[in-house]
């Protein structure tokens, strides 16, 4: 249990992330030297730094970014508030599933980002058009997650529960089926924070005033390509933290395989 | 609640019967007639070939099927669904792995008027019985196959059942580790008494442990055999009269697996 040991081990496995990270900025500087590209096509990457530095001096990153963050995360937790207690049904009954598993089946096909005109015919450019993009681009991966989880739970559990004192459905269903579910649910809203991670970029992107994606398509539309560069470097980022985040987590409730 | 000293119930089956429909709107007969009496504290083991339909059986007594006929009836008492007084051990164990062990073994305990304290002292208790009450704070993942079906076997001890249902608990164990549970088993038992019928398809086991031991035969599964077994325990099983037992009871299997496969030739030409 050596606290340093393990905080150790975890730097081991940043490591490799990092050598990439500087692997990418090389080859980047070796373009750029060889090919003397428009500052306004590829800038170097020393001059994205001193713009990463800049926007991060004035606020301008921390605004945007915060305001992508805030659209994601309550638009997926809306999305799994409704996509996990509705896949946990439908994975435990079969009569449920067979009513409802078409519409998800004829819905799913159709890219998030296919979403994104109508949502701005029925909502504007305001928040609710982009909460409902990544609640639609977060609901699919989850529900099918938690579908699979709840359908995948070994009888015998099931049978276990019941023998030792879950007597009534609802009973089974908090003592059993909900945790027997968590690592499914649990990759569920990993894959759908990735997906809504995409659709609201790409929804700001085309329509809105701040946000990572606004940021880019504000930099392409003044020929700032250091500051799309920034706003592409912010997105990784921050999706390989929350990556890293959900993994975490998918390691502590990752039992029973 | 009853205690140390109590023996569990008897159990009395009485023409029981479980049928299958397929799809086709044929009836396929599962399991049965069967009558058994079970006393209580006896320890009944039933054998038979793969697909005869003991584990129907089980999980009829356990209440996860409903008979298409007959009466199962334990103390006088109708069966009517799954309950703690027919407590099961699992052949795949069936814990549950976001639980640790101590509160694996309290499971059962938890809808019982017991404070918080009391529970933990009756599921330590148990997990003393089974001599892991060392890894109570353990994780499920971290025990190995025979400390899992010793942890199951503390959960389903510890909830004081009239009879525990134990379906093949030790078929999925090396044979060391399954020799070793056998004993264990025979003595919690020996302190723990409860009526107890026992699933298995290792003639072995069920000379090594039964007070009685039934042979069923192919589908559909019927009684075709009992024997009581008097010999003291521990038994030392390559003894004369048990290894003459042992013939005997194998020579009825092998008629019995001659039929399954007789069956399946036939229905694999239909």
């Amino acid at each position: 249990m050596g606290g340093t040991r393990s905080l150790l081990t975890r730097a081991t496995r940043v490591l490799p992330f990092f050598y990439a990270a500087i692997a990418i900025v090389i080859v980047w500087q070796i373009v750029v030297t060889l090919t003397h590209p428009e500052p306004s096509i590829l800038p170097p990457p020393a001059a994205v730094a001193a713009t990463l530095g800049h926007l991060l001096a004035n606020g301008e990153l921390g605004i945007d970014t915060a305001y992508s963050l805030g659209r994601v995360i309550s638009a997926w937790l809306l999305s799994a508030l409704v996509a996990v207690p509705l896949g946990l049904v439908m994975g435990s009954s079969q009569s449920v599933e067979r009513i409802i598993n078409p519409f998800v089946e004829l819905l799913r096909p159709i890219s998030p980002l296919a979403w994104i005109p109508l949502a701005i015919l029925w909502f504007g450019i305001g928040e609710p058009g982009k909460v409902f993009v990544v609640f639609i681009g977060a609901f699919f991966p989850i529900l099918l997650n938690t579908i699979a989880g709840a359908r995948g739970i070994d009888r015998s559990l099931l049978h276990a529960g019941q023998v030792f004192g879950c007597n009534t459905r609802l009973r089974l269903f908090r003592c059993v089926v909900v945790p027997a579910s968590m690592p499914a649910i649990v990759i569920g809203l990993r894959v759908g924070f990735g997906t809504g991670w995409a659709a609201i970029i790409a929804a700001e992107l085309v329509a809105a005033q701040n946000g990572l994606g606004y940021l880019i398509a504000n930099g392409m539309d003044v020929l700032r390509a250091d500051e799309v560069l920034v706003g592409m470097i912010a997105i990784g980022i921050l999706g390989f933290l929350f990556d890293t985040f959900f993994r975490y987590l998918q390691s502590r409730f990752g039992y029973g395989g | 609640m009853a205690s140390a000293g109590s023996t569990g119930k008897p159990l009395r089956i009485n023409g029981l019967i479980k049928t299958y429909a397929t799809r086709s709107g044929e009836v396929l007969p599962a399991l049965g007639p069967v009558s058994v009496d079970v006393e209580a504290g006896e320890f009944l083991v039933i054998v038979g070939p793969s697909g005869c339909g003991k584990t129907t059986l089980l999980h009829l007594l356990a209440g996860f099927l409903k008979p298409t006929g007959g009466q199962m009836l334990v103390g006088g008492e109708s069966i009517a669904g799954p309950s703690v007084d027919r407590s099961v051990v699992f052949q795949s164990y069936a814990l549950f792995p976001w639980l640790s062990v101590l509160d694996n073994v309290q499971f059962g305990l938890r809808h019982r008027q017991l404070s918080k304290g009391q529970r933990r002292e009756i599921a330590l208790r148990f997990l003393r019985l089974v001599g892991l009450q060392d890894f109570a704070d353990r994780g499920i993942d971290e025990l190995s196959g025979g400390m899992k079906q010793r942890v199951a076997i503390a959960r389903a001890f510890a909830v004081d059942p009239s009879i525990l249902l134990m379906d093949e608990p030790f078929g999925a164990l090396d044979a060391l580790t399954r020799r070793f549970l056998q004993r264990e088993l025979l003595r919690i038992w020996e302190e723990q008494r409860r009526t107890v019928v026992f699933i298995t398809h290792s003639v072995t086991e069920a000379l090594f442990l039964a007070d009685r031991i039934l042979v069923m035969s192919s589908r559909p599964g019927q009684i075709k055999a009992e024997w009581r077994v008097t010999t003291p325990r521990p038994r030392d099983i390559t003894s004369g009269e048990l290894v003459d037992l042992e013939r005997q009871i194998y020579l009825l299997l092998d008629e019995e697996l001659a039929k399954t496969f007789a069956q399946e030739g036939k229905s694999a030409h239909e």
